[in-house]
């Protein structure tokens, strides 16, 4: 590594310019669009963020340790109508969210040990599994899910939610909490520290007894984890469940992992980035959309936009300086 | 080497996906022997056709490796499509395929060129530079087209009927004329270690930037096999080709980590996938199973693969 590189090339300038980016997308926002920054819109910007931030903390951990979690959408969708089915036939829901939970972690276990054990290509793993998962959740349920959220998870996520005098759902300093918990446990716990070393070297890292085969077990199977929630979460959001809930996530969990600088390559970048991540693709889809844009339109515009900011501050290294 | 060892080791390369083919193939013809007869093969092929041409499309910058993935390739099927049917056939009302053709393959070549630049020059990482250019394209295709609309040119059509090995025969020959030249060995010698290839002269950004062009050029093929298959324009079917598309690769023995593989073994990857597809149809089971069987054997076969090559990679 370059010892000369400028603060602009680090991953702190790179945080620094995401934050900066949806500050300024929000100004924009505000500039055009008359109501952008009322109460309420910025309400349920922060929600839908925050939901976007609790489906991405599996996809950064995955991403640091060098891998990729394609089964996120798949699991969301798993848990919203698993977790609804089974409320909806009269279980506890404690009992179902504990089940979920489980079941959840398991597939994530099994997607990593396959991944790391076999060397394979966790793309492809996480993906046949993700059809798995799926196509077993569309026989169970027959492809039409009922049931719905118990209140207290509605409230939870719900946009017009408070939390005492404050207006906004409990949801947000949850979530809040959360960043803060992921992030002091890859900064400070030896779990973190073992997930930096083996993203940034795979081959150095078993050598000083990290265990590749168990910390990819663990990963995915937090990944998993974190979807599961997320599903449950979207449950009480939209209020019914939705095999295909998930769908969107697949791709704008990996967005907001780069646009927070994270690098896919493994071992370098955090959760701190994606939270800003996932408030930048929040602004840009809210922006766009009040601008009156198409959904089509909308889609090509965020492609565009992805592509913008990677290549002002996540851009690598030519192989040059890598020798 | 003896010839026979050095098939065996050519088969082996295939992974499991060959030993998988002959095995689905068997099946097939057993199950539905009807759609197997010789005369209805034009026809098997062209259903075929797309998948592999998405599979052959996917694996170039894959080779090329550090991370090289173009997932825009499904998308540009899907847009190339689109072009083809809603703008040159319908509103301009060219049938003839000496522009059709060429339109499509410039089309991929350039969006493939618009690819390399973003993932080698700008050097964004490559699954989210085709990330960007996937949602450019598909929402570019539903602005273009919102619904699906026919028909398609007749000659169009055939391709994916009597006349259905063409376009693919066009690939291989393209691929076989790609490995007399240089840049072949220059591609894999990048994709195996790109620090030594760079050390020794290889331009490894342009040889990263001609992969992605050839995945683009594929791809217009691809997608003029997908709209020869469904004799009209539909928004909706390029993307879904993406990822299977690389999960063939993957399964026809294509390392994700690059520098191993090539495009006979994505194909194989493809109609091993493809006769699943159809075992599994006409097994007549629901949707659902098919789904749930589909990734079964598809995390199963790549296990198996990585298996049987740590068995007989330690003897070569």
């Amino acid at each position: 590594m370059r010892v000369d590189r400028s603060w602009f090339a680090t991953t702190g300038a790179r945080v620094a310019g995401a934050f900066l980016v949806a500050l300024v997308l929000h100004g924009i926002g505000t500039a055009l669009i008359p109501g952008y920054s009322a109460p309420f819109a910025v309400r349920a910007m922060l929600v839908i963020a925050a939901l976007l931030a609790v489906a991405s903390v599996g996809q950064t951990l995955v991403i640091l340790l060098g891998g990729i979690d394609l089964s996120i959408p798949f699991v969301i969708g798993f848990a919203n109508v698993v977790a609804a089915q089974l409320y909806g036939d009269g279980w506890n829901f404690w009992l179902v969210c504990l089940l979920v939970a489980v079941m959840a972690l398991a597939i994530g276990a099994f997607n990593g040990f396959v991944s790391r054990r076999f060397d394979i290509h966790p793309l492809i793993v996480t993906l046949g599994v993700g059809m798995v998962v799926q196509g077993a959740v569309l026989l169970w349920t027959a492809g039409f899910p009922s049931g719905s959220a118990p209140q207290a998870v509605s409230s939870f996520v719900s946009i017009g939610g408070s939390v005492g005098p404050l207006p906004f759902p409990w949801l947000i300093p949850a979530v809040a909490a959360l960043a803060v918990l992921v992030i002091l446990v890859l900064a400070r716990t030896p779990f973190g520290r073992r997930l930096y070393a083996l993203g940034s070297n795979p081959t150095a890292a078993p050598l000083a007894l990290i265990d590749p085969v168990g910390m990819w077990t663990v990963t995915f199977a937090i990944s998993a984890f974190f979807a599961a929630v997320a599903g449950v979460l979207l449950l009480g959001f939209t209020g019914s469940a939705y095999g295909d809930v998930g769908q969107p996530y697949l791709f704008q969990t990996i967005a907001a992992v780069v646009v927070g600088g994270t690098a896919l390559v493994g071992g370098r970048g955090g959760y701190f980035g994606t939270v800003a991540g996932a408030l930048v693709l929040t602004e840009i889809n809210t922006l766009l959309i009040g601008l009156g844009f198409q959904p089509s339109t909308v889609q090509a515009a965020l492609g565009l936009v992805i592509i913008l900011l990677v290549s002002l501050y996540g851009r690598e290294r030519h192989v040059r300086t890598t020798i | 080497m003896s010839r026979s060892n050095r098939l065996l080791r050519h088969a082996g390369s295939f992974g499991f996906a060959g030993i998988l083919l002959v095995v689905l193939l068997v099946t097939n013809i057993i199950v539905n022997p009807a759609r197997f007869y010789p005369a209805a093969w034009g026809t098997l092929i062209g259903l075929a056709a797309p998948l592999i041409g998405a599979a052959a499309a996917s694996t170039p910058p894959i080779l090329a490796g550090r991370g090289g993935l173009d997932i825009s390739v499904g998308p540009l099927m899907g847009f190339v499509n689109a072009i083809v049917i809603k703008v040159l056939f319908l509103d301009l009302g060219v049938e003839s395929p000496f522009v059709i053709v060429p339109v499509a393959l410039v089309l991929g070549a350039a969006i493939g060129a618009v690819n390399g630049f973003l993932a080698t020059v700008v050097r964004i990482q490559p699954i989210v530079a085709t990330l960007g250019t996937y949602l450019v394209l598909t929402g570019a295709t539903l602005t273009i087209l919102p619904a699906p609309i026919g028909p398609a040119p007749e000659w169009l059509k055939a391709l994916a009927g009597p006349a259905s090995i063409v376009p693919l025969a066009a690939i291989f020959a393209f691929w076989w004329a790609l490995r007399q030249t240089p840049f072949y060995e220059q591609l894999m010698a990048v994709g195996s270690d790109d620090r030594a290839a760079y050390t020794a002269g290889v331009p490894v950004t342009l040889v990263r930037f001609c992969s992605y062009v050839v995945a683009g050029i594929l791809s217009g093929v691809a997608g003029l096999m997908l709209t020869a298959l469904i004799g009209s324009a539909d928004p909706n079917i390029g993307p879904s080709y993406t990822l299977i598309a690389i999960a063939a690769a993957a399964l026809g023995g294509v390392s994700l980590a690059g520098g191993k593989g090539g495009l006979v073994g994505a194909a194989v990857g493809a109609v091993a996938i493809f006769l699943l597809q159809s075992v599994l149809t006409s097994f007549n089971v629901s949707t659902y199973v098919l789904q749930i069987a589909y990734g079964a054997i598809l995390v199963g076969t790549v296990v198996l693969t990585a298996v049987q090559t740590r068995l007989t990679g330690k003897g070569s």
